[in-house]
């Protein structure tokens, strides 16, 4: 019983984007431009409390340093090749890792999706094994693989295609038992039923699983760079705070940010591109 | 699920099971004569597990694990629904806030274990401050998208009969956003382990991250792949853990049909 219970609810994707335009209009609400004020003022009234924070002196100078001590090194720092050398770093790992999940996991979970007894029979492997803190192997692969740019990947790799295999799997999954049937009755070929119907139905799911890993790629290659020696922007951070450079640590912390950001608008934007298709207020 | 007679019980237990068991029995056999020095058998691994368990510190180290993340998830749980619910309510606050709390969920905190650990300490205070900074921001994101999301009907029935505040939030607000707020703590939930075992790792005298470090360090394998083993059981059975818990607190909702409910838009690593 304990087993059939733990059913999974991948993230569902898209109800709630799919109705955003309507939302929209609904909620009418402050204009474009008065929204933006609005929320340059939080973040100018966030920016304020950290320096307020910073300088009362509650936290020691090198735990929390003051923005204007954080936002001053970046010009310095844009200047000087390590820092594009450990973004470059970074994202290479992040990419490399996160291809490799793409291409493994979708048409797995495709494939397993469409056939109820391949998904029944790998449920409990998966849940088993994405519930695993992929870091916790990091000690293990420096054992075996040593402390190598592959080791990075590898970890990425394994992070993100679980993510990747459950969207797609669901994804796949959510074709109707209407339309099902209907494919059925009509003898529609197997070729034809996965590239017109399964693919389209699946493809929202999928984005939303390559989103979710584009995210964990970047979190999961700056944990081993953390944790290793291995160059990129979690390396820079330790060697920054190492050296008692804690305005640049926090700088190369914000880029991190910054780059899980722009990866979320990125995959966002293309989601929507990708699947302009759909009806805005598409209910199943 | 009612109406399963005792034979359709066990059936689709056995189509789940015979995979996973396959897998172990492969493993067993594979690794069974295995001389590899990084490959012991998987029978080694689990035998040094036991052992560690009744005669090492293992346990030890588990509890101290164990107690990182149950405070830091229970102060990212209480920070992130009480403030989720103030800005999930207060519609020009979320509109306001939405881009800073995208931002800071966008943020690795994986990156600030080395500035915390190294200015505040390698004890247990700064690791479960870390993993409450890791984990509030899902949960405090899914509250506030959980509360926007409740029909706006009830919102207004509650309104017109001038139900209370303090029982609109206890009834209505926060019922309503209950099942997205559990899909946000799953999710908070493997950043916490994520956490716990970076910031082991990264500095700290006992806790499991810290005996696979140092067991591999001192190419104890047998001992590295047990600690791997021992915290991944510990990520399956949180998990178990918090769906029992989800299904003892929404049983309401999970008896709804599939249609009835909700989507969970948010629940996103």
């Amino acid at each position: 019983m304990a087993i059939s219970t733990t059913d999974r609810r991948p993230a569902a994707p898209d109800r709630k984007r799919r109705a955003r335009p309507a939302r929209r209009t609904r909620a009418g609400g402050p204009g474009r431009r008065v929204l933006l004020l609005l929320q340059l003022s939080a973040v100018l009234a966030v920016l304020l409390l950290w320096a307020a924070l910073a300088a009362a002196g509650l936290v020691s100078s090198t735990a929390l340093p003051g923005p204007t001590a954080v936002f001053g090194t970046f010009p310095e720092l844009f200047g000087t090749s390590a820092y594009w050398q450990a973004v470059g770093d970074t994202l290479n790992g992040a990419l490399t890792g996160f291809l490799a999940a793409a291409v493994i996991g979708v048409p797995l979970g495709l494939v397993t999706g469409t056939y109820a007894a391949a998904e029944q029979s790998s449920r409990l492997l998966v849940d088993v094994l994405r519930s695993f803190p992929v870091i916790a192997l990091l000690p293990v692969f420096l054992l075996v693989l040593g402390s190598t740019p592959t080791t990075k990947t590898t970890v990425v790799f394994l992070a993100c295609v679980f993510p990747v295999f459950l969207q797609a799997q669901y994804g796949a999954r959510s074709v109707t038992p209407m339309i099902a049937e209907t494919m059925d009755s009509y003898r529609v070929p197997r070729h034809l039923r996965f590239r017109k119907v399964i693919l389209p139905s699946a493809t929202p799911s999928v984005m939303t699983g390559l989103r979710l890993a584009a995210t964990t790629s970047v979190l999961v290659a700056i944990g081993v760079e953390v944790l290793t020696t291995l160059p990129g922007i979690g390396h820079e951070v330790v060697l920054a705070q190492q050296g008692g450079a804690a305005a640049q640590a926090y700088a190369y912390i914000i880029t991190a940010g910054t780059i899980g950001y722009s990866i979320n608008l990125l995959s966002q934007f293309a989601e929507r591109r990708l699947l302009r298709w759909r009806p805005p207020a598409h209910t199943d | 699920m009612s109406t399963r007679t005792p034979g359709a019980l066990w059936k689709p237990l056995l189509k789940q099971l015979w995979l996973p068991v396959l897998c172990v029995a492969v493993l067993l056999v594979a690794t069974a004569g295995s001389t590899s020095f990084y490959f012991p058998p998987a029978t080694d691994v689990l035998a040094t597990l036991w052992r560690e368990l009744l005669h090492g510190g293992l346990v030890g180290d588990l509890l101290f694990s164990l107690r990182n993340i149950a405070l830091g998830l229970g102060i990212a749980t209480v920070v992130g629904v009480g403030a989720g619910l103030v800005i999930g309510e207060v519609d020009l606050l979320r509109q306001a806030t939405g881009p800073l709390l995208d931002f800071a969920r966008a943020t690795p905190t994986v990156a600030f274990v080395p500035v915390i650990i190294l200015t505040l300490g390698i004890g247990s205070g700064p690791k479960v401050f870390l993993i409450a900074l890791g984990s509030v921001w899902p949960i405090l994101l899914n509250t506030v998208s959980g509360v926007h999301g409740i029909n706006p009907a009830v919102h207004e029935t509650a309104h017109s009969y001038r139900i209370p505040w303090r029982l609109r939030l206890l009834k209505v607000v926060l019922p309503g956003a209950l099942p997205q707020i559990f899909a946000g703590i799953r999710v908070a939930l493997s950043i916490a382990v994520v956490l716990m075992v970076v910031s082991e790792i990264y500095g700290s005298p006992v806790g499991l991250g810290n005996f696979i470090l140092q067991s591999g360090s001192s190419f104890a394998v047998p001992e590295t792949w047990a600690g791997t083993v021992l915290i991944g059981i510990l990520g399956y059975g949180l998990s178990v853990l918090l769906l029992a818990a989800e299904y003892a607190l929404l049983g309401w909702y999970h008896q709804r049909p599939p249609r009835a409910r909700r989507s969970l838009s948010r629940n996103e690593v």
